[in-house]
């Protein structure tokens, strides 16, 4: 075998984290006479619009896609985090995670250290939180500035001062005061409701179905958009490198979790991306959407570590990066992703890219440019080959044609696509997400829960 | 300084209207001539201005103003044929009539009606 062979990364941290009961008569002896609570979504501090769901976390770290993370992050954690952007244990890890409640459901509760609490979702037992440390967040505002960072700070890519514009600094500034920490263990699997289900592949799922299709080598490919045709050629073009040829598949992870209105509804995402497969642009064979729960932060270069985790776990040994990669305003330098997987950003806590410090990530990045439309060579064409005048393709002009009801051409978006996006806009009597969109969503959630 | 502006798609009803109107000269042609547009100027302050009026708006990697509600993006067309004009007035008389706008378009925001396709599956 040739040299050059690309092997799948180990996830991150050296074993997947698997942390679900799947017996029920165990999970029911688990729970016997332990005080419950039932999960409440994360509500902005100062509109009280849901703006995270924890459960979302829950599921992610349960089913490994945040390995090594196993639980809600004890103080020592949050604090190496905000410093050098690493767990206790060394690996790297961008976020502090949390589960976070009121001063008075603490007082009700009457936990402490030792207690195994149980989490309701939807009125049905969830998961367990086997608490370890008590702590409290004194200043939230400044836990958010923290996470995300500072222009004075982070001179290298943060561009301007967070604040409430700011999805993710939100997320963060509108914790509750009082922190659980512990490890989590689902006792009682949820059930993804269409279309959710199909794409469920958490990383024990992902990796056996890698090995099912044969595929050696993986390119993730990001996404929180309904996929237009620039998006389809920076799948394909970034699927080019690999080793000693293209790589094998691309595995589309799409972001599930808390929407913004005006963004595409989750249900038209993933199925707007298997209409590409379905459409033959990038035959089934090649290609697999997928989805990840996950209440964006929009941290940029930060976020990118976290997809890099996730997509290492999922058994990616690529990750394609592009621009203002999980960003959302001018916070951040547009290319500050691809600053950290190149040479890294020290005020971060990375003084190399994080595939070159210890106990960091084994997935190799893929940055790209842009693919916009030449009408000289009359194709979709790539920023750095390209040498005429192209046409730019942006999401959120596409997205105005498309409230316009004008049908984008199909050099900028497939039929296909279009047609799952009339068919849900057609089911929410909106093409985007508005307000019922979104507080129906949080109230809903993806998954359903069966007795235990 | 940067330059900003809006897109007016063209679909044939509009393009009717604008028919000897001397607009005809400054349509622009993408995607192969595949979609036609014309580019309406914002001055910087203008641009500042709608992204504080309305929260889903968002300048793109282009410069354009997007994401507005459905009902701007109509009289904006209705500005350009009555103004004759590309240049920043006709975004200023758009915002004359702001509160009428909002009160639109918090209706649109429960419902858009979807368009009919004519090969469903």
């Amino acid at each position: 075998m040739s040299r050059f062979l690309i092997e799948r990364p180990l996830p991150h941290g050296g074993r997947l984290v698997e942390r679900v009961i799947t017996d029920k008569d165990a999970a029911k002896k688990m729970i016997k006479g332990c005080p419950s609570y039932d999960i409440k979504p994360t509500l902005h501090f100062e509109t009280g619009v849901p703006v995270r769901n924890v459960y979302r976390e829950i599921m992610s770290i349960c089913y490994g896609f945040f390995s090594p993370v196993e639980g809600s992050m004890k103080q020592a954690e949050v604090e190496r985090i905000l410093k050098e952007r690493r767990l206790l244990n060394e690996w790297i890890f961008p976020y502090p995670l949390v589960f976070d409640i009121s001063e008075e459901d603490y007082k009700k509760l009457g936990v402490g250290p030792g207690d195994r609490l149980v989490l309701n979702l939807k009125g049905k037992p969830f998961a367990i939180l086997d608490i370890e440390e008590v702590w409290r967040i004194d200043n939230p505002e400044e836990l958010a500035h923290l996470t995300f960072g500072t222009p004075e700070r982070n001179p290298e890519v943060v561009k301007q001062p967070f604040d409430k514009k700011h999805p993710g600094w939100v997320i963060y500034r509108s914790l509750q005061p009082v922190v659980l920490a512990g490890k989590y263990t689902i006792i009682n699997e949820p059930k993804f409701r269409e279309p959710f289900d199909r794409f469920w592949f958490p990383p024990r799922k992902s990796r056996e179905e890698f090995d099912r299709r044969g595929w050696r080598t993986v390119i993730n490919h990001q996404t929180r958009n309904v996929p237009h045709v620039g998006h389809e050629f920076l799948m394909k073009c970034a699927a080019f490198t690999g080793d000693v040829e293209p790589c094998h598949g691309i595995l589309v992870n799409a972001v599930i979790g808390v929407k913004r209105r005006g963004d595409y509804p989750d249900e038209a995402i993933v199925e707007g991306h298997e209409a590409v497969n379905k459409g033959g642009y990038i035959k089934p064979q090649r290609h697999m959407p997928s989805i990840v729960l996950w209440d964006m932060r929009y941290g940029n270069p930060l976020e990118s570590l976290l997809h890099g985790i996730i997509r290492q776990n999922m058994g990616c040994t690529h990750h394609m990066f592009g621009r203002d990669h999980a960003a959302v305003g001018e916070y951040y330098d547009k290319w500050a992703t691809q600053i950290l997987w190149t040479k890294g950003i020290p005020s971060y806590g990375f003084p190399a890219p994080p595939t070159d410090v210890p106990y960091g990530l084994n997935i190799r990045p893929q940055n790209m440019r842009e693919f916009a439309y030449c009408p000289t060579c009359k194709e979709m064409a790539y920023s750095e080959t390209c040498g005429h005048k192209r046409e730019k393709l942006s999401g959120s002009f596409l997205r105005g044609m498309v409230a316009e009801g004008v049908q984008p051409p199909t050099i900028i978006m497939r039929p296909e696509v279009y047609r799952v996006i009339v068919k849900w806009w057609k089911k929410f009597g909106y093409p985007f997400c508005n307000e019922n969109y979104v507080i129906n969503k949080e109230k809903e959630l993806e998954v359903d829960l069966e007795d235990l | 300084m940067a330059e900003y502006f809006m897109v007016v798609l063209l679909d044939d009803h509009r393009m009717a209207k604008i028919r000897g109107t001397g607009l005809e000269e400054h349509i622009k042609y993408m995607f192969g001539g595949e979609l036609r547009l014309l580019e309406v100027k914002v001055t910087e302050e203008l641009k500042d201005r709608i992204l504080q009026e309305f929260e889903t708006a968002r300048v793109d990697s282009r410069g354009a103003i997007t994401d507005l509600p459905v009902a701007f993006m109509r009289e904006l067309f209705n500005q350009v044929v009555e103004k004759r004009s590309l240049g920043p007035e006709v975004v200023e008389a758009v915002l004359e009539k702001i509160d009428q706008i909002k009160e639109a378009a918090k209706k649109e925001s429960e419902y858009l009606p979807p368009p009919e396709l004519e090969e469903e599956e």
